[in-house]
């Protein structure tokens, strides 16, 4: 139970946040308000848990929100080549697995510079996120791409809600959590990541094999992305080549706010989750209050280092 | 046999000095007195306070009471900056040197000449080239070399240059020799008698007794954070200075286990690499056989060859007489060789983590198969290794780097006692490990001989390898010169060997 003692005081810190904007925005408690909130942070946290898998090893992934943007327009682009009129199940498919398998490429290659080279996960993944940028912007001369209306399935992916209330998105993002939380902190593969990102050498020595567990690691964190990819999409209702600026930050800033050290080796997956509504609350509350987008920006930065340095600090 | 009176050409002079962390006393109103002129040798196992010692004397640590005194006069020393202003420098075991940075540029760290055109380059190189002539280090080239280039030796050379543009009067050298060759030693020894004629204090913590006993003027030993007093070298022996230090009687360093023929577990045949050739021995169950080279002599590149981390060119490796491929650390573990590294904690253990993530950290598939983890077979794979191990840990959850070298060494080799290996490579198993947990270590190693395993043991210590090894290999410039039998060479002789071949290739 040492996991829950380290996410305890952050734990703390997010309820104390949701008390405050509480007393300063009216209603903000509110169910509705609160579905809402998870609602939007879905994309991000998904992005996040990526995130958390690839710092966790001493790597960094900056190709995230290009990535997106690109399993966005490749679905979409082969959806609208494959039917006329009507939602074709099987193209959906196509389409959709289209989609994750680019980003599972991308997330292979990654991977695969970053543990059989000397490249710095850094550059290599910067380099990668123009790659991926300028991929998106091929598709529709860089204009935005309809999702046609009878694509209902896709639509409601990031629209719908289960029995009229819980956001589809969130039940996706609640299942992905589950499903990292077990590999990361149930498997051998997660206690294999903690060792490498602790002391790669000693990783090394013990017999875990590095090359294989890295691409993988990076892999997870690409299919991940092409998971948000779908939801922002649907969310859009349109492939937008545009979109996804700066998200790779954002699921940075979540892992951090959420314990990951920077240097890898430490971090959890339950941080990250926590990590990753604290800054939608703060995004939310901040914007209820009607405080002027510019100011948004400096408070989110701020908090951002306070929660690091305190993490900082306790050890 | 305590000798403390105050003497009034004391360079330095720890008064009752008492430093605490929390409950526990580390430094217990120690004294200790520096002359000017004189190597002084702090002795002590690990966690008897000389780092705690260095620490408050550097400045990192502040004394909760007591007076340090320079000259007499008391010192104010509150950082590391303060204690620099006093004249006292510390050579730590890890350097802090700028790798990419060269000679000259890392002498002037932090204080670099600047006039009104910038950096005077010219003033610095020509300053390092003096200070490094002074030091003897005729060998180098240039002080424009980026000290990355340089040995471990020539680095701490640096370290001491620094230290010495700095005017520093009290010279700390903190295990100076653990990664330096015979050779090197004795060049570091000659320096620091000279810098000792010249008038400087030098404080010199190391394991080595043998070095110890030739260089020092006086010992100093301490024993549970209280300094058991100071002697003059000349007044003791080793034997004595160990039970002083122990403040019991160990009967010998080492104990050679009882040797059994066995079959052959290891035969390698003409192996090769870029830093290896043609090396052949074979290594039987139930035998030690040691590996004595000087540093830089290829031995932690056979090992890494043999465990599969660095490729082979040409040769063969048979295990139970069966040819065997070995490309990856996975191999060679499935195919029951263990490698424990010379380095601890840049190789060895997730420092930050504890002690039973590290000890279970190999035998995952054993306490995780299908979805869920056991906890009980992971306490189970801890519990043995601890025990069996003798570690000595409060609880097992605890971070590993509060243990000691000695526990943190023997967690390292005991959590591949799960399932026993055939054959355990040991790279320097003992630097900075202190003599009673060594003893620990190597009884238990001992045992795992007697029982049947095949241990290859490298180490810089020539008399552990004479001491612990059935068979010697005599390894130089990554080829084995000569196999003998333990009982049969002395270590002046297996020395001679290995440096004498040095200076002949020279001429």
């Amino acid at each position: 139970m040492r996991k829950v003692k380290q996410i305890l005081p952050l734990a703390l810190a997010m309820v104390v946040l949701l008390l405050l904007f509480n007393l300063w925005v009216p209603d903000f408690l509110k169910p509705e308000n609160m579905l809402d909130l998870v609602q939007q942070i879905s994309v991000n946290a998904i992005l996040a848990f990526g995130m958390t898998l690839v710092i966790l090893i001493g790597g960094i992934d900056l190709s995230v929100g290009a990535l997106l943007a690109l399993v966005g327009t490749t679905t979409v682009y082969i959806l609208a080549k494959g039917q006329s009129d009507g939602q074709s199940l099987r193209w959906l498919m196509i389409a959709v697995l289209a989609g994750l398998g680019v980003a599972a490429g991308f997330g292979a290659f990654n991977g695969l510079c970053a543990s059989k080279t000397k490249m710095p996960p850094f550059i290599i993944t910067l380099a990668m996120m123009l790659v991926a940028r300028g991929a998106a912007l091929r598709f529709n001369e860089g204009r935005p791409m309809r999702i046609p209306d009878h694509e209902t399935i896709l639509l409601a992916l990031g629209n719908g809600r289960l029995f009229g209330m819980v956001p589809i998105p969130v039940i996706v993002m609640l299942t992905l959590f589950a499903l990292v939380a077990i590999v990361l902190h149930r498997t051998r593969f997660g206690q294999h990541l903690y060792a490498i990102g602790g002391n790669r050498e000693a990783a090394r020595f013990t017999g875990i094999p590095l090359v294989r567990n890295e691409i993988l690691v990076y892999m997870a964190c690409s299919v991940l992305t092409g998971m948000a990819g779908l939801i922002h999409t649907s969310q859009l209702y349109s492939a937008e080549p545009a979109s996804g600026v700066m998200f790779e930050l954002n699921a940075i800033a979540a892992a951090v706010v959420g314990g990951t050290s920077f240097t890898g080796g430490r971090g959890t997956i339950y941080g990250t989750l926590i990590g990753a509504i604290i800054i939608g609350i703060l995004d939310k509350g901040l914007n209820q209050a009607g405080v002027h987008f510019s100011l948004q920006y400096i408070v989110k930065g701020l908090v951002i280092l306070i929660a690091v340095y305190m993490d900082v600090r306790r050890r | 046999m305590v000798q403390s009176a105050a003497n009034e050409a004391e360079l330095l002079t720890f008064d009752s000095v008492t430093k605490r962390f929390g409950g526990v006393t580390a430094l217990d109103s120690v004294n200790f007195g520096l002359r000017q002129g004189e190597i002084h040798a702090l002795v002590g196992e690990n966690g008897a306070g000389k780092s705690t010692l260095i620490k408050v004397l550097g400045g990192i640590h502040l004394p909760d009471s007591g007076t340090i005194r320079i000259f007499g006069q008391p010192a104010n020393i509150r950082s590391v900056a303060d204690a620099n202003r006093y004249g006292i420098r510390i050579i730590h075991q890890e350097l802090s040197l700028v790798p990419h940075l060269s000679i000259a540029e890392n002498i002037y760290l932090g204080r670099e000449p600047q006039g009104l055109a910038g950096l005077c380059r010219r003033k610095m190189t020509a300053d390092a080239e003096t200070l490094i002539t002074d030091l003897g280090l005729h060998e180098i080239r240039s002080v424009g070399t980026a000290v990355s280039q340089l040995s471990i030796a020539h680095q701490q050379l640096v370290e001491i240059a620094r230290a010495l543009s700095c005017q520093a009067r009290i010279l700390v050298l903190d295990e100076p020799t653990s990664s330096l060759s015979e050779a090197e030693t004795e060049a570091l020894f000659v320096t620091l008698r000279r810098l000792r004629s010249q008038g400087a204090g030098i404080i010199y913590i190391s394991h080595r007794l043998e070095e110890v006993m030739r260089l020092a003027d006086r010992i100093t030993v301490l024993r549970d954070g209280r300094s058991m007093g100071t002697q003059f070298t000349q007044q003791l022996n080793q034997r004595e200075l160990i039970r002083w230090m122990v403040g019991r009687d160990i009967k010998d360093h080492f104990h050679r286990p009882a040797f059994k023929t066995g079959k052959p577990a290891l035969t390698v045949d003409n192996l090769s690499s870029p830093t290896i050739h043609n090396v052949s021995f074979e290594l039987h169950y139930g035998e030690v056989l040691g590996l004595a080279g000087l540093v830089g002599s290829g031995r932690t590149e056979l090992a890494r060859a043999l465990f599969g981390i660095d490729p082979v060119h040409k040769g063969e490796i048979r295990i139970d007489g069966q040819t065997v491929s070995i490309n990856s650390p996975g191999d060679a573990l499935d195919k029951g060789i263990v490698l424990v590294p010379e380095d601890r904690k840049q190789e060895g253990l997730v420092m930050f983590q504890s002690v039973g993530f590290n000890l279970a950290l190999p035998w995952v598939n054993e306490w995780i198969s299908g979805w869920f983890p056991s906890r009980r077979k992971r306490r189970e794979i801890i519990d043995r290794a601890i025990n069996g191990f003798s570690i000595k840990v409060a609880h097992p959850e605890q971070s590993i780097d509060t243990l000691s070298g000695g526990n943190q060494q023997k967690a390292l080799v005991g959590r591949w006692m799960e399932r026993r290996p055939k054959i355990l490579i040991l790279d320097e198993p003992t630097r900075g490990v202190d003599v009673g947990a060594r003893e620990e270590l190597f009884a238990i190693i001992g045992s795992l001989v007697e029982s049947g395993m095949a241990v290859l043991l490298i180490s810089s210590d020539l008399s552990e390898v004479l001491h612990t090894s059935h068979r010697i290999a005599l390894y130089r410039d990554g080829r084995i010169l000569d196999t003998v039998n333990a009982a049969d060479i002395t270590e002046e002789q297996i020395m001679e060997q290995l440096v004498g071949a040095k200076v002949s290739e020279k001429g």
